[in-house]
């Protein structure tokens, strides 16, 4: 309880410090939302009258309060640029974001459990040279660029799908998960990577500790030791570096989405940043935030599971 | 071990292929097509309060005035079936038809007339869509005829008719768009799409729509158009860049227009060292057209030399193209006469989303170096453009292109009159205020040419800003259909659009 009770208080601290940053900042940048909208055509009296149907005359700490306010209730308020709410327009793309985050993380733990379990296991090898080599490389590449790399190899040469040829969740689930899919792996491919080094490196320490001896000298097959005392050792690190991962992930994929011209949430907050529609922005932010926060309190979760001399209460 | 690794990648991977499959390419539905657009619609989908000239474009479809522009700049009747114009110019007497609907069934009734142009005037009690329509002294609704009384003569007023006609009824004009238009809406998803469908009780058999569904794409990412274009995924995209309209296959129709605006660069003329004729006449003998073209959009492009695009050929003086060709020469005379025989820097600021003009800054920037002027380029971004330069004046010079946003050349020349509030080059002469001032006030149609040419001229010799060219435009249609048609507006008609034989 104690644990649960902590974790809310910094979670709601941490929304609170982020979105009265956002929302300050919104206040340093020039131009606002009715300078946006009416574009070339503003005279000063449409101006005002514009602001004043926006609210945006309005003092900035009063408006943040109004915004706080409604959010509590749940109200995240009407967006500027389509004048619709806020909810249902952001709730239409935290599937396709979400779905991207998801299949990234799954797309990085079936590559790199069994290839660092492989690599460490035959360590020195040609294939575990030849990993070790790819897997650099891969590090080294950012998300974007991967994506880019991606859309030339499998989009241009191979015609495996094409770029931009995004179909909606709604109207074409199989077609969309196609779609999703180079996306996912632009995401997970330099993630992968280094959970592969990772979990090859614990899986070598622990391969020289004096409890495997033991193991071995009991008459334990390699597999026996591996999958029954050495695999459970070595995943702890790795499960906290898959936590920050899939918190990485849901931020990455903001940039993935504009490598792929994916309508997620990633494009609505740039669109809305730009247009200045702060109440989308700030909605944006505050659930790629909780999402973060969650994705961090479930790895603090299965910690404890795995390694049950972890209290969470301390 | 081995065996079972090699099993996973290559179950992955078949279902990766396997799902791609099912992707892209839209088999063909025949009364169907889709069209790219760079940006979504974002700021609403009230016909009277958009600005932004890619939501217009997509609400003519939805939208009809008492009359509507063609594509060869002349208005037709349409919600109106006639109309007439009083001697003096201040009355004009609309015919309303009673054979029109509305999307959701209503018919149409003068009493929406009313309505939809009192809104725009702002005599419900808001504030003028646009200056023209504050001339606006009463409108009167009386049976199936509609009048509307000015307060000073305008012989251009008919072009403001162009306002959409909406139901009174209609309390959620900005999410629910109901029209009388040959399209009506269906729906749409922010940053995805935004889908119309073919109107079937339009009023006119002849102008009614040939493709049934509609659908505006959201193009996210235009480096990969062309992949998506070449696809089937995109049948038409209009103002494609040059580099992506090169990569089409043969699919593919290319049709080249001018974009119809004026690109220049702008300069602030209340600021030193350009408050000084001279120093802006310099500028204009230092630049040549040409080479931008060349530099910007291999050659095409149209040379303009005052605030008037060729599409609007009864204005347009090709001229004034030729007040200032190039003569490094003189530009440095002319720098020494005004005081600066060792040149001056000063920023230009471009917003720097549009890549032509940034282009083209950075040819003016070499071409100005020859005559000891530095230019440093400033890119802001298209907000920080609109609030800092444009609404602000707060800048030196900036290259943009300025559009006109009715088929008037007012639309094109009130900006530069003095008391403007879109004057944002600071321009002020008292010749050109009283020209363009006898050219709005002239009821005679070869008078107020004459005067309007008059500004165009001012305009020019005074330098007032350096005037460069109508950028060029290219529409990337699929062969399956036919029938674009370019206007001299920011419009795409969809209606105009059929399948090919």
């Amino acid at each position: 309880m104690k644990y649960a009770a902590k974790k809310i208080v910094t979670m709601v601290i941490t929304l609170i410090l982020v979105t009265f940053f956002v929302f300050l900042a919104f206040n340093f940048i020039s131009g606002d939302a009715a300078v946006s909208m009416l574009g070339t055509n503003a005279s000063p009296e449409r101006l005002a009258a514009l602001r004043h149907e926006l609210g945006l005359d309005e003092p900035v700490l009063l408006r943040y309060v109004k915004w706080f306010a409604g959010f509590l209730r749940g109200d995240f308020g009407i967006s500027y640029s389509y004048r619709i709410g806020v909810a249902g327009m952001i709730g239409e793309k935290i599937p396709v974001t979400l779905t991207m985050a998801l299949y990234a993380f799954v797309i990085m733990i079936v590559i790199s459990i069994p290839l660092g379990i492989f690599a460490a296991m035959h360590q020195e090898g040609w294939i575990d040279r030849g990993v070790s080599v790819i897997n650099q490389v891969i590090m080294a590449i950012p998300p974007f660029f991967s994506g880019i790399l991606i859309t030339l190899l499998f989009g241009r040469i191979f015609r495996l799908f094409t770029p931009g040829g995004y179909v909606s969740y709604r109207t074409d689930f199989a077609g969309f998960l196609g779609y999703m899919f180079f996306p996912a792996l632009a995401i997970a491919l330099p993630k992968a990577a280094m959970a592969v080094r990772l979990l090859r490196g614990t899986l070598i320490r622990e391969y020289n500790m004096d409890y495997v001896r033991t193991a071995f000298s009991r008459g334990n097959s390699t597999k026996d030791v591996l999958y029954h005392h050495m695999l459970k050792n070595a995943l702890l690190p790795a499960v906290t570096f898959f936590g920050m991962a899939l918190a990485d992930m849901i931020a990455g994929s903001i940039i993935v989405e504009q490598v792929f011209s994916i309508p997620g949430l990633g494009r609505i907050l740039l669109t809305s940043i730009s247009n200045r529609d702060y109440p989308v922005v700030m909605a944006v932010i505050v659930i790629i935030s909780l999402l973060v926060l969650i994705s961090n309190t479930l790895v603090d979760i299965i910690y404890s599971l795995i390694d049950p001399r972890i209290n969470l209460n301390e | 071990m081995k065996k079972k690794l090699i099993s996973l990648f290559l179950m992955t991977s078949v279902l990766a292929i396997a799902l791609c499959g099912c992707a892209g390419d839209k088999k063909g539905d025949d009364s169907s097509i889709t069209i790219g657009i760079p940006q979504d619609l974002e700021d609403g989908l009230d016909p009277h309060k958009v600005e932004a000239a890619g939501t217009k474009e997509v609400l003519f479809n939805i939208f009809e005035g008492l009359v509507k522009p063609t594509s060869d700049g002349d208005f037709i009747p349409a919600v109106a079936s006639a109309y007439e114009i009083s001697e003096d110019g201040r009355t004009y007497t609309f015919t309303v038809r009673d054979n029109v609907k509305f999307h959701d069934g209503s018919k149409l009734k003068t009493s929406d007339v009313k309505y939809s142009i009192d809104r725009c005037a702002g005599l419900d009690g808001g504030t003028p869509l646009v200056a023209a329509f504050s001339n606006i002294e009463e409108t009167v609704a009386d049976g199936q005829t509609f009048t509307v009384k000015l307060k000073e003569p305008d012989t251009e007023f008919i072009a403001y008719m162009t306002a959409a006609i909406i139901p009174e009824a209609n309390k959620t004009p900005d999410t629910n768009p109901i029209g009388t238009g040959p399209y009506k809406f269906v729906s749409r998803s922010p940053q995805e799409n935004f889908i119309i469908k073919k109107f079937d009780d339009y009023y006119n058999k002849d102008l009614a729509a040939h493709i049934e569904n509609v659908t505006f794409k959201v193009i996210g990412n235009p480096d990969t158009l062309a992949m998506e274009m070449n696809s089937g995924a995109i049948d038409l995209f209009a103002r494609i860049p040059t580099a992506q309209a090169e990569l089409l296959d043969d699919r593919f129709e290319i049709m080249e227009e001018t974009m119809n605006l004026v690109q220049a660069l702008y300069i602030n003329n209340a600021v030193e060292p350009f408050d000084d004729v001279r120093v802006r006449q310099a500028l204009c003998y230092a630049i040549d057209p040409k080479e931008i073209m060349l530099f910007v959009s291999d050659g095409k492009g149209t040379e303009i030399g005052s605030s008037m695009f060729p599409a609007f050929s009864k204005y347009y003086m090709p001229e004034l193209n030729d007040t200032y060709n190039q003569d490094l020469d003189k530009a440095k005379a002319l720098l020494e006469e005004a005081g600066y025989p060792d040149g001056f820097t000063f920023d230009i600021t471009v917003a720097s989303n549009y890549t032509q003009h940034v282009d083209t800054a950075q040819v003016l920037k070499q071409e100005f170096e020859k005559i000891g002027v530095t230019a440093n380029i400033k890119l802001v971004e298209w907000d920080s453009w609109l609030s800092d330069v444009y609404n602000g004046r707060n800048y030196t010079t900036t290259v943009v292109g300025v559009d006109a946003s009715s088929l008037t050349a007012s639309a094109l020349l009130e900006r530069f009159t003095s008391a403007s509030s879109k004057n944002f080059i600071n321009y002020s002469n008292p010749d050109y205020d009283a020209a363009f001032a006898n050219a709005k006030k002239a009821t005679d149609d070869d008078e107020k040419t004459g005067y309007y040419k008059e500004c165009l001229k001012i305009l020019s010799e005074d330098a007032a800003n350096v005037y460069i060219q109508d950028l060029p435009e290219f529409v990337a249609l699929n062969k399956k259909y036919t029938g674009y048609e370019f206007y001299p507006l920011y419009v795409q008609d969809i209606s105009k659009i059929r399948l090919a034989e």
